[in-house]
């Protein structure tokens, strides 16, 4: 048998025996040992010096030594520590009661709690189970259709593994040799665009048709709002900041109400001021930190090299011909300055209107949402800034997540124990199946599969869509029977070179596999949080409802793939701007 | 000796060289966050922290393997396996463990041995900065971690011998599982009514093997 024949077989093989669910990385170093050995095979040395030992240990060595990959254990423990952290249950209490006036507002809120959720972690199958118990039997109670419901649950639960910072991106990363953080940064518009379209659904769906999603009764969407601050508004003014800004400097009447503990205290209104200026410090704090990044500090790049010159003692060279960046385009201005103003008038209505019930509602999503955001939010943000590496942002926030738990009360010496065990298994299990991959795909290409494969694609002249189409129906078609791990280390391997004569850019191509996969875990009858929803759904419903349920969703993660593809600079927008070509 | 008692001895040896192992993913938030105080904050970068990190983490991962198999964690195609009578499933594990896995795992217990070796000989240090650590001890981390994967590898196969034997599996030690997280979550809510706690805990684990085989195993009895 030739070599390249010999790569395919070895390519159906795999195939075979991952079906027989033998354990994968195994597979794959067995059969890359023995394929390997066949076309090292040389009768002039003794078995023994083989090079297909070499090749194995220095694809072992380097997959230890990955700078890569080495963000893994520490993104997987982070995402463990804040899902055992974070109380999910209070998250959909609070964003529930926020959302309390839309329509639909459980499914609404259900949607947010996974897209939070997906940022903490990626473990589909806990998240939809999760949600299943706090979200799916109050939607039902409440009259929602069963359809809706358990769409948004399936739906929303598949987030995970697509919204950074996700390890599905990072092993991508690793495969296709392309930089994690310009892969974030891509991920981050489909992420939150999905989520955003599934939202639209829902709202659009429900305002149409009222009767899928009753308006909940006025006792579930009562604000639980303690007593004093109920008179503390009839003494001030209906205004909570308006009263409270008052009770600051005559805090005289105020100290006199009864609390459930003794009585009012200045701490108390200081408290409850600063949670009722946490929207406006938020829109604020989100406006001068992009002023900041735009203007400022791009502007400070040029002179730091220029001074760095002066230092190094070359007076001649360092003239004045050093580069000065233009700044941001006045367009920017424009919009900075319509969107600012937007802003401000939002707000302005927003206090005109508030009353004890939002300030409630705001200190309930404070204490619930906030860390968890805060967290994300300066990973994600550090990361895609560029500030720190990957590895560097994971390892802060892993430690991040820890002083948050330790902050919610909620970590302990158990808990502590299961994340690490938890993250060590996890680790161990992508980063073997990645030491087995390398071995095998390194074989592969030296017995001449890959080149064959290259050959029979290149001769079907294909046009760029038909190979986009095509490569995006084949991992689609894969994501029914595997795991993300098995399609991105063993099948993604061999799309990849051939995307350069195509001129499709990986990065693009990749984030379109990642929303690929969100389509092939919804797609019935395979999909996988189906099943984990029927294991806690009540009897009467059914998995076909569950099914029907998902359709729709699945149908906009393809539209969403489309708008991807007929507009890639929705896509690669963010990292060209963050990182530039 | 018995050989419930055999398997869980090299389970025992496995998990707690895995959970040993598995500290150093403390280690390295650690010596991370430092160096990133160091370096951004301090300026002061330390040369040798990119060859510290590596071996934290490939330390970390190789160790944990053996760990991992003895758990059953290792991700495996199972949507037709799970679906499989027992003995079937034994029959199939046993046959490829002599195929794939013993080749595999004695191929790098050998080439790395010999690489190892190599390293131990010329005291190699890393290319990584001018003057960089040693490397050996860390290279000799190959060869035990293949030796740790490779005896949980013989337990599996007794393992499956016995449930071909038996037509049944024979039991894992306790372990922390993905799924815990609901238990976790629950049991202290404030917001889910206490009977669909009690019910959702209870059944976690059931739920997610379920899920596993896509209901190919049967419908959940309810």
């Amino acid at each position: 048998m030739s070599d390249p024949a010999l790569g395919l077989l070895m390519l159906c093989l795999i195939v075979v025996v991952i079906m027989m669910g033998f354990p994968t990385a195994f597979t794959l170093m067995g059969l890359g040992m023995m394929f390997g050995f066949k076309a090292f095979y040389d009768p002039s040395h003794s078995f023994a010096d083989n090079k297909v030992f070499d090749l194995m240990v220095q694809r072992t060595y380097g997959a230890m030594t990955n700078d890569v990959l080495i963000s893994i254990p520490l993104f997987v423990l982070m995402g463990y520590v804040m899902e055992r952290g974070a109380l999910v249950d209070k998250m959909f209490y609070s964003i529930q009661l926020a959302f309390r006036k839309v329509s639909a507002s459980l499914a609404v809120a259900t949607l947010i709690v996974c897209t939070f959720w997906g940022i903490a972690s990626g473990l589909v199958g806990a998240v939809v189970v999760l949600m299943g118990v706090i979200a799916f039997n109050p939607m039902l109670k409440a009259g929602y259709d069963v359809k809706l419901a358990a769409g948004v649950i399936t739906a929303g639960g598949t987030l995970g593994i697509l919204i950074p910072p996700s390890v599905m991106i990072i092993v991508y990363a690793a495969v296709a040799g392309q930089s994690v953080v310009k892969l974030y940064a891509s991920a981050m518009f489909p992420g939150f665009f999905l989520s955003f379209l599934y939202l639209i659904y829902i709202v659009g769906w429900a305002m149409i048709n009222p009767k899928i999603a009753p308006a909940l009764s006025e006792a579930q969407t009562r604000v639980p709002v303690p007593d004093w601050l109920t008179r503390f508004q009839s003494l001030y003014s209906r205004n909570v900041l308006v009263g409270l800004g008052k009770a600051l400097i005559s805090p005289g009447k105020a100290l006199a109400l009864p609390a459930e503990k003794g009585n009012v205290t200045y701490g108390m209104i200081v408290v409850n001021f600063i949670a009722a200026l946490v929207p406006f410090m938020i829109v604020a704090g989100t406006l001068a930190l992009t002023w900041w990044y735009v203007v400022i500090h791009q502007q400070k790049g040029p002179e730091e090299v220029f001074q760095g010159v002066q230092q190094l003692g070359q007076p001649v060279a360092a003239g004045p011909s050093a580069p000065v960046d233009d700044g941001p385009p006045v367009a920017f201005f424009w919009w900075f300055g319509g969107i600012a103003i937007v802003c401000l008038l939002w707000q302005f209505r927003y206090y005109a209107r508030i009353t004890i019930d939002r300030l409630q509602v705001i200190k309930l999503l404070s204490t619930s949402i906030m860390p968890l955001g805060i967290l994300t939010v300066v990973v994600l943000a550090v990361i895609l800034f560029g500030i720190t590496t990957a590895t560097e942002s994971a390892g802060v926030g892993a430690a991040g997540a820890f002083l948050l738990a330790l902050q919610a009360r909620t970590l302990d010496w158990k808990r502590t124990k299961e994340a690490v065990f938890l993250t060590a298994k996890t680790t161990a299990m992508v980063c073997w199946l990645f030491v087995g991959s390398a071995l095998f795909s390194g074989v592969f290409a030296i017995l001449g599969g890959q080149a064959l494969v290259e050959q029979w694609v290149l001769s079907l002249n294909m046009s760029p869509i038909q190979f986009m189409i095509l490569s995006q129906a084949i991992i689609f078609v894969l994501g029914w029977p595997l795991e993300w791990t098995e399609i991105i280390v063993i099948f993604v391997p061999i799309f990849l070179p051939l995307l350069k004569h195509f001129n499709i850019d990986p990065i693009l191509w990749g984030t379109l596999v990642f929303v690929n996969l969100q389509a092939a875990f919804l797609s019935p009858p395979v999909a996988m949080s189906a099943f984990y929803l029927k294991g806690v759904a009540p009897k009467h419903v059914t998995l076909n409802q569950i099914f029907n349920g998902m359709m729709p969703y699945m149908i906009i993660v393809i539209i969403c793939m489309v708008i991807m593809y007929l507009w890639p600079g929705l896509t690669l927008w963010l990292p060209n701007y963050l990182y530039g070509n | 000796m018995n050989v419930q008692k055999f398997l869980h001895t090299i389970d025992g040896i496995s998990t707690w060289v895995g959970k040993a192992a598995a500290w150093l993913i403390m280690a390295l938030m650690f010596v991370v966050c430092i160096e990133v105080f160091k370096r951004y904050i301090l300026n002061a970068p330390t040369a040798w922290i990119f060859d510290l990190d590596n071996m934290l983490y490939g330390t970390l991962f190789m160790m944990c393997g053996a760990y991992t198999l003895a758990q059953n964690a290792h991700v495996r195609g199972d949507f037709l396996y799970s679906s499989m009578k027992p003995r079937t499933q034994a029959f199939l594990d046993l046959v490829l463990y002599i195929v794939f896995f013993i080749p595999g795992i004695a191929a790098l217990i050998y080439a790395g041995w010999s690489y190892a070796a190599d390293s131990w000989r010329i005291l190699e240090h890393s290319t990584v900065t001018a003057n960089g650590p040693p490397v050996y001890h860390f290279k000799t981390v190959i060869p035990i971690a293949g030796c740790m994967v490779i005896l949980q590898g013989i337990a599996e196969i007794v393992r499956a011998a016995v449930c071909l034997k038996t037509g049944e599996w024979p039991s894992r030690l306790h372990d922390v599982a993905e799924i815990d997280v609901i238990e976790e979550q629950l049991a202290h809510s404030e917001y889910v009514d206490e009977e669909s706690r009690k019910i959702a805990i209870e059944r976690a684990k059931e739920i997610d093997e379920v899920a596993r085989q896509r209901g190919m195993g049967g419908e959940l009895n309810q």
